[in-house]
This record gives structure tokens, C-alpha cells and sequence, in this order.
């Protein structure tokens, strides 16, 4: 028997609410691109300051901050729409599958990953509205394989929430680590202006060197300093997460 | 070998509660066992201990040959399990849901659609396989379900309350495919808080009450151990119901009357029959408006053994 | 006033519904404040004797009209879940005025309102410069915070009444980010980009916000907090004469 086959089978189930409830994507969409043009709005004016050399746009700076948020919202959803199975009883039936826990979790954080380019489609597309310049293909890859990673990542952090409280009235503990983990970066403006506390946690939080991967597409040019931290940040976090939530798996009803 | 077996298993929950205290079960393979008891005797902790779901934290057990704790995926590869909420994603249809749950069980497109088919169409949903199941009755929901737990052939099959708050039709229908189970061989475990459903469908039944089996064997046994028959008497007008105790009583010994009745008497043997009491009162000239031999039901066992009534004692978790 | 006391104890006894009013501004203030503190060198920015204020200050009102607005969201959502679990009706059976039913939770939200001020202002007096007009001060604030929760607490009830759930209640909650980018609480109207400083003008939130920040670091005097009391209170006003309304609409229609 192939095992591997679970993965896209759970992900066709997560899927289906998108295709089946309308308006199911909306609220995911809506909030990462209230954020950036609300910035936008608000905050434009800061690229006059020195530090912000070779931003013409703010809202270029701030859209790969909508990108990430926008996988932190659809992590944390994923991780409330499991919870929600678990209170339902529908996640007992996947744990007494005879599956590898590391695959049931592929499945479900499997379709957090692919339904964030829902939100990153729609942010980009905005942002290209409001002047923004168009990414080239590697850039759109690099940008759109990172917010994957990112959104599989908060997806496991929602799983291990799920996992410990198993009940929806968590769902604050999971928008509330995806919100810091992608603001509390280089997200308003370049490290070298941060205050000296955010720069201190910028410099540790690995959602930061996403960010500045995902932000090289859409401000300058792309190199391989910005690239390749960014994808072991990404994927290293997404392993200690993984981890965290099989653990959670395994120990459910323990 | 045993489909199921456990030795001294015991649950204990945070402050040293236990919910299970040493159960021990020996069921054969193609038995239907019924795992009787009220809300919050244990019934639901001891499947879900059995079906991997919730590891034990005293004694053993194994499902189908495999230890329930070290063997869990081999556990889970030879049973099928319906329970008690028949979790059921209400977006999806019929057909979608038992693709699914072929995939989880590693069966392979083809013969997991063929078979699919098969089990939709005995449990009667054809027509509707390819409706979202949130437009499904209760009823439809367990059928399902059992469907699900069908596809992919297991030995051990465990039914968590399979029929509370269905119909009595819907009952009546998830009952006649548990039979048609037995008959395929499939060893059922099925707990349930209706007595009428372990008569009818259980070969043996046991009997939890605070976390303990109080009692088991098959129906017939336990209502035999349970006491003999009585029979009640309600008089004519005029009869005097003195009279009436004291001539019935020559047949047994004497209990104590509900409200309709004027005479409750419990009969010293078997063979002692409605003709012996009818016959008695008509000695001592009394005139009778009805009679009645009652037999011992599994609900006077579950009284006898648990202090308290199980029928009324109401849904919920277990 | 028995009404008042009850939403007061409800929502003071479920931490999970007031933490929330405190935890996102808050993280907000921080990000803001460590990300873009050099702001206050743009030109056109506020001064003080020549000396722009410390942007945690300037923001510090920003917080506390985030949290007022979504105190606002939270007491729709509570009367909503009031309405679906029909404890209302057994509010409209009881012999009380009808109107008390509103009147109660707007006295809870303006009483809850202060407890959300002295939160920021307790974060200002730790982090930032305290309020320059000491104790008059903070009366100050307190008043155009509590006037201005009774007109968003308004606004929630309103909706809750019309609505009849708490999902749909829960769906403007991104407009609440709209109200706020779109008005003068996190930046000075004169930065704000076009045409954010437009609508920011006739935003009466902008008023609120610079009352509040008036006496917190003394900059707009006498006019900015006459303004802040005037917008506030036409706020609670007209508010409370639409959950009134609501009120009505809901009590005609059975």
C-alpha cells in the first residue's frame, strides 16, 4: 500500500471548503490586504527617510510583509479547522487510520502551504495595481515557495495549539504567533532602523530572513545572501514545528 | 487466537481517576459482544483504549493478535471503527467520504471503488452517494459511517453506540446489518445503553459499572442468574387483596407491588406457571381482572448488579 | 444599572474576551514603535519646543483607539451570542425598561473602556514619558476614551441587534483596521498619503485619537481635546440612538 497517496487526499478534504462554502477565502484575503494598503496609506511617507535608500514605493516594502501574513492567517486557519475536527471527532477517524503520523500531518499542512497562494496571488496582483513592479518568474517562485514554507510552518504551530487546548476558543494563541513571528522583523522598515530590541529580535527570528527573501523580488535585485538564509530559516523552522506537531500526534490521547 | 483480549486494563485520568479498573476480556473470533453499562461507566474509554485511540496505563490488550499500545498501526490496519459522534465531513458526499476512507486504509483506486460501491449500495445509499452528507439523516449518518468502517474488510469491528438517538426504523435497519455481520464472521464490538439491542444482537454481553465488569456470559445466563419469574396480579373489584397475598403466597414469596398491580408474587420455581396462580385464587374464591408472568430482563440484571435502573438514564459521553 | 453590573462581571470573568481588547494593540504599539521610530524626523511632524515627541508616545493613543474599536466588535459579539443562546429574550421578559438592555451594556463598555486606558497609560508611564498633563490629564483621556466606547460599543450593538449572530458580527472586524488606517491615530494627517488624509479628516476617529494624544504629549491644546470630546461624544450619541433604534426594530419584528 502507498501511504503517499493520503497526502493529496487529505489535501483535496481541506481543500474542498474553499470550492464548496463561498466566501471561505475571503476573510484570508481581506485582512493581509487591508494591512499592506492601510500601511501603505498611513505610513508611506517614511521611504523620505535616510535608511530607505532604493525604496521608491512603501508599498513594495510592505507587500512581502501582506505575503507572510497573509500564510500566517491561512497556517492559523488550518490550524482552528483542525481543531474544529478534533472536537467533531473527525480526527480521531485519521488517527485510527494505519497511517505514519508525519503523513497525516504532510496532508493537512500540505493544504495550508498550496491554499496560501490564494492570499499571495491576490496581495501581488493588488500590489501590481498600486504600482508595484512586475516580478520576474524566479522572483514569483522564490517568493511564492517561501510563503509556502511559511504557511505550512504556522499550519504546524496551529496543529500543535490544535493538538495541546483541542478546542476552536484557542484559534487567538494561533493568529497571535503567526502575528509576531511576521512583525516583529525588519516588517515596517530596514534592520539598520529598527530600535535596538527589535533589531535584537529581528536578528533572531527566522521569519525575518523569509521576509527578506521574499522582499528581494519586489525591492532590488535577487541575490543568493538573501536567498539561501531565507530557505534554511524557512525549512529549518519548518522541521522544528513539524517535529513539535507529530509529537502532538503521537502523544493525542495519551 | 482471541479477537480480543485484556488483562487487568486499566485508564486512570489526571488526580488518579480511573475510568477503567482492570478489565478483562476474552472474545472470540465471529462474536458479537455487547458492552453494556450507563453514562460515564467506562464503556468509551475501553473501546477507545482497544482501538489505539487512548493509551492504556495499567494492564494489556491486544486487537486481532497485536498489543493495543506497542503493535498500534498493525492494530489499526484489522479493525474497523464507528464512533459515537459518526464524524462525518458534512461538505463532502457519500461516495467522496468512502473514497477517503479507502485511501486512509491504503486500498488501492480500483478496488477501493469497487468496494466502495459495494457497501454504499448495501447500506442503502446509493441514490444518495453523491449528496454532501450535511443533507443526511441521522439515521443515513450511521450508516455511513458503519459503511466506512466496512471498506476495507476488518476483522474486529467496533461500534460505539451505533444506534443511540436513531428512530426506531433506522435502529431496526443498522441492526439487521450487524446480524448480516455475524453471519459474514466479523467479530463485533458493540457498546450500547439500549438492553433491547444486546438481547437481540449480542452473544455474550458485559456489564460495566464504574469502571469494573460486574458481570457476564450471554443474555439467556445472566437473566437466569438474575432471579426467577414473578407474576403480577391485579383483582376484580371487591377481592380482597390480603386474601389474594395470602393464597398466592403457597407459590412463592412475596414482593413488593407497584402501583397498578394489587398482588406482585416471586415465583419459587420455574415450573410454577400463570395456570398454578390463577388456579390458587379461584380456590380461595377470589376474582381476578388480570394476570401476568413476568420473565427477568437484562435491565433486572443491571439492577441486580449495578444498584440502579439503565433504560431513561440518558445520552451522552460514556 | 443592575444590567451595567452584570456585562461588567460577564466580561471581566472571561479573560479570553478582554485579554484580546489588550494583547493586538499592544503588539501593535510595539511593532510600530520599534520599526518606525525614526518617523518623527520626517518633516512635518509635530514638535515640541522645536523637539518632536518620542514615537512610542505619539502611538501610545494610536493603541488605545485599536482597542476601543475593538472593544466595540466585542460587545456586538457578546450581545450576538446573548441573542442566539436566547438569554435576551429572557432579558426583554423581565419588567424593566427596554432600553436599559442597551443602556447597560454601553455603561459596561464606557466602565471597560477606562480599564483599557489605564493599560496604555500604565504602558507609558513604564516605557515612554508618562502624560505631560499629569492628572488632569488623564482625566481627559479617560473621558473621550469612555464617551468614544460607548459610541463603538454602540456600533457593535447595532449590529448585533440587526444581525441576530455573532459570525456576522465577527466579519466587520476588519473594518475596524479600515477605520484606523484610514484616520489620523497612527500618523499626523499631514503625512498621511492621499487620499487617506482626506477621508482621515472627516474621520471622526482622528479627533478621538488626537484628543487623547493632546494631553498624553502636549501637543494640539485646548482645540485638539474639545475636538477629541465633541467627536466622542457625537460618536456615543448618535450610536446609541441607532442600537436604540435597533433595539426597537428587533423588539417589532418579534
Amino acid at each position: 500500500m502507498s501511504e503517499r497517496q493520503v497526502v493529496p487526499a487529505l489535501i483535496r478534504r481541506a481543500l474542498n471548503e474553499l470550492i464548496r462554502v463561498p466566501g471561505a477565502a475571503i476573510p484570508g484575503v481581506l485582512a493581509p490586504t487591508i494591512f499592506m494598503l492601510g500601511l501603505t496609506a498611513v505610513f508611506g511617507q517614511v521611504t523620505h527617510l535616510p535608511g530607505f535608500e532604493g525604496v521608491d514605493q512603501y508599498i513594495a516594502f510592505v507587500l512581502p510583509v501582506g505575503l507572510l501574513q497573509g500564510a500566517g492567517f491561512t497556517g492559523a486557519a488550518t490550524g482552528v479547522n483542525m481543531a474544529r475536527d478534533i472536537e467533531q471527532g473527525w480526527f480521531d477517524r485519521l488517527l485510527l487510520a494505519p497511517v505514519s503520523r508525519p503523513m497525516l500531518l504532510a496532508g493537512i499542512v500540505g493544504s495550508a502551504a498550496l491554499r496560501a497562494l490564494i492570499p499571495t496571488t491576490t496581495l501581488v496582483l493588488v500590489g501590481i495595481a498600486f504600482g508595484v513592479k512586475f516580478p520576474s518568474l524566479a522572483e514569483i517562485f522564490i517568493a511564492a515557495s517561501l510563503v509556502m514554507i511559511l504557511a505550512a510552518s504556522t499550519a504546524c504551530w496551529g496543529a500543535i495549539i490544535a493538538l495541546k487546548f483541542r478546542t476552536q476558543q484557542a484559534a487567538p494563541l494561533m493568529q497571535i504567533g503567526s502575528f509576531v513571528a511576521v512583525l516583529f522583523t525588519a516588517a515596517y522598515a530596514p534592520m539598520e532602523m529598527l530600535k535596538p530590541w527589535m533589531h535584537a529580535i529581528a536578528t533572531v527570528n527566522p521569519v525575518n530572513y523569509i521576509l527578506a527573501g521574499v522582499r528581494q523580488g519586489f525591492i532590488g535585485e535577487v541575490t543568493w545572501s538573501d536567498t539561501w538564509p531565507a530557505y534554511a530559516a524557512g525549512l529549518g523552522l519548518l522541521a522544528v514545528l513539524a517535529t513539535f506537531a507529530v509529537r502532538g500526534m503521537r502523544r493525542t490521547g495519551q | 487466537m482471541l479477537a480480543i483480549q485484556a488483562n487487568g486494563l486499566e485508564r486512570a485520568f489526571k488526580g488518579g481517576i480511573k475510568a477503567v479498573d482492570g478489565i478483562d476480556l476474552a472474545i472470540e473470533q465471529g462474536e458479537i459482544y455487547g458492552f453494556l453499562g450507563p453514562n460515564g461507566a467506562g464503556k468509551t474509554t475501553t473501546v477507545r483504549m482497544l482501538v489505539t485511540l487512548l493509551l492504556p496505563t495499567g494492564g494489556s490488550a491486544t486487537v486481532a493478535g497485536h498489543d493495543v499500545a506497542t503493535e498500534a498501526g498493525a492494530v489499526r490496519r484489522r479493525i474497523g471503527v464507528a464512533l459515537q459522534e459518526a464524524a462525518l465531513d458534512a461538505l463532502m458526499t457519500g461516495n467522496e467520504l468512502m473514497i477517503l476512507q479507502a485511501t486512509l486504509q491504503g486500498m488501492k483506486a480500483d478496488a477501493a471503488k469497487k468496494r466502495c460501491g459495494e457497501l454504499i449500495e448495501r447500506v442503502g445509499l446509493t441514490d444518495a452517494g453523491d449528496r454532501r452528507v450535511g443533507g443526511y439523516s441521522g439515521g443515513m449518518k450511521r450508516r455511513l459511517d458503519l459503511a466506512m468502517a466496512l471498506v476495507h474488510s476488518p476483522s474486529v469491528l467496533f461500534l460505539d453506540e451505533p444506534t443511540t438517538g436513531l428512530d426506531p426504523t433506522s435502529r431496526f435497519t443498522l441492526w439487521q446489518e450487524v446480524s448480516r455481520l455475524r453471519e459474514e464472521g466479523t467479530t463485533v464490538f458493540l457498546t450500547t445503553q439500549y438492553l433491547e439491542e444486546a438481547d437481540q444482537l449480542a452473544d455474550r454481553v458485559g456489564i460495566i459499572a464504574d469502571g469494573k465488569i460486574v458481570a457476564e456470559g450471554t443474555p439467556e445466563a445472566l437473566k437466569r442468574e438474575s432471579g426467577a419469574n414473578h407474576i403480577e396480579v391485579i383483582l376484580l373489584e371487591g377481592s380482597d387483596p390480603a386474601a389474594a397475598t395470602a393464597a398466592l403466597s403457597s407459590l412463592g414469596e412475596l414482593m413488593e407491588a407497584s402501583g397498578k398491580h394489587d398482588v406482585s408474587i416471586r415465583l419459587r420455581e420455574p415450573g410454577i406457571g400463570v395456570a398454578d396462580a390463577v388456579r390458587v385464587l379461584d380456590d380461595a374464591g377470589l376474582e381476578v381482572a388480570e394476570i401476568e408472568l413476568v420473565k427477568p430482563s437484562l435491565d433486572d440484571v443491571f439492577m441486580e448488579k449495578t444498584g440502579h435502573r439503565l433504560e431513561g438514564s440518558g445520552d451522552g459521553e460514556s | 444599572m443592575a444590567l451595567a453590573r452584570r456585562a461588567l462581571l460577564v466580561t471581566l470573568r472571561r479573560p479570553q474576551f478582554l485579554a484580546p481588547l489588550l494583547i493586538f494593540p499592544t503588539l501593535l504599539l510595539a511593532v510600530n514603535t520599534g520599526g518606525l521610530s525614526q518617523a518623527t524626523a520626517l518633516p512635518g511632524f509635530p514638535t515640541i519646543d522645536g523637539q518632536p515627541p518620542a514615537f512610542f508616545d505619539f502611538q501610545i493613543a494610536a493603541a488605545m483607539s485599536q482597542s476601543l474599536l475593538l472593544g466595540g466588535v466585542g460587545t456586538g459579539i457578546a450581545v450576538a451570542l446573548e441573542l442566539e443562546m436566547g438569554f435576551f429574550e429572557r432579558l426583554v421578559a423581565a419588567p424593566i425598561p427596554r432600553v436599559s438592555i442597551v443602556f447597560g451594556r454601553l455603561l459596561a463598555a464606557a466602565v471597560i473602556a477606562c480599564f483599557q486606558l489605564s493599560w496604555f497609560v500604565l504602558l507609558g508611564l513604564v516605557f515612554g514619558s508618562g502624560i505631560h498633563d499629569g492628572i488632569p490629564g488623564l482625566l481627559i483621556v479617560c473621558g473621550i476614551g469612555a464617551l468614544a466606547g460607548i459610541g463603538f460599543a454602540g456600533i457593535g450593538v447595532t449590529l448585533a441587534l440587526r444581525a441576530g449572530n455573532a459570525s456576522t458580527v465577527q466579519g466587520f472586524f476588519p473594518l475596524v483596521f479600515v477605520i484606523l488606517f484610514l484616520s489620523s491615530a497612527f500618523f499626523p494627517e499631514a503625512l498621511l498619503s492621499s487620499p487617506a488624509d482626506v477621508i482621515a479628516h472627516y474621520n471622526p476617529l482622528s479627533y478621538v485619537a488626537n484628543g487623547m494624544r493632546a494631553p498624553i504629549i502636549g501637543y494640539g491644546g485646548t482645540r485638539a481635546v474639545l475636538e477629541g470630546f465633541a467627536a466622542a461624544f457625537g460618536l456615543a450619541v448618535l450610536f446609541a440612538a441607532t442600537a436604540t433604534h435597533a433595539l426597537h426594530g428587533r423588539l417589532r419584528a418579534g
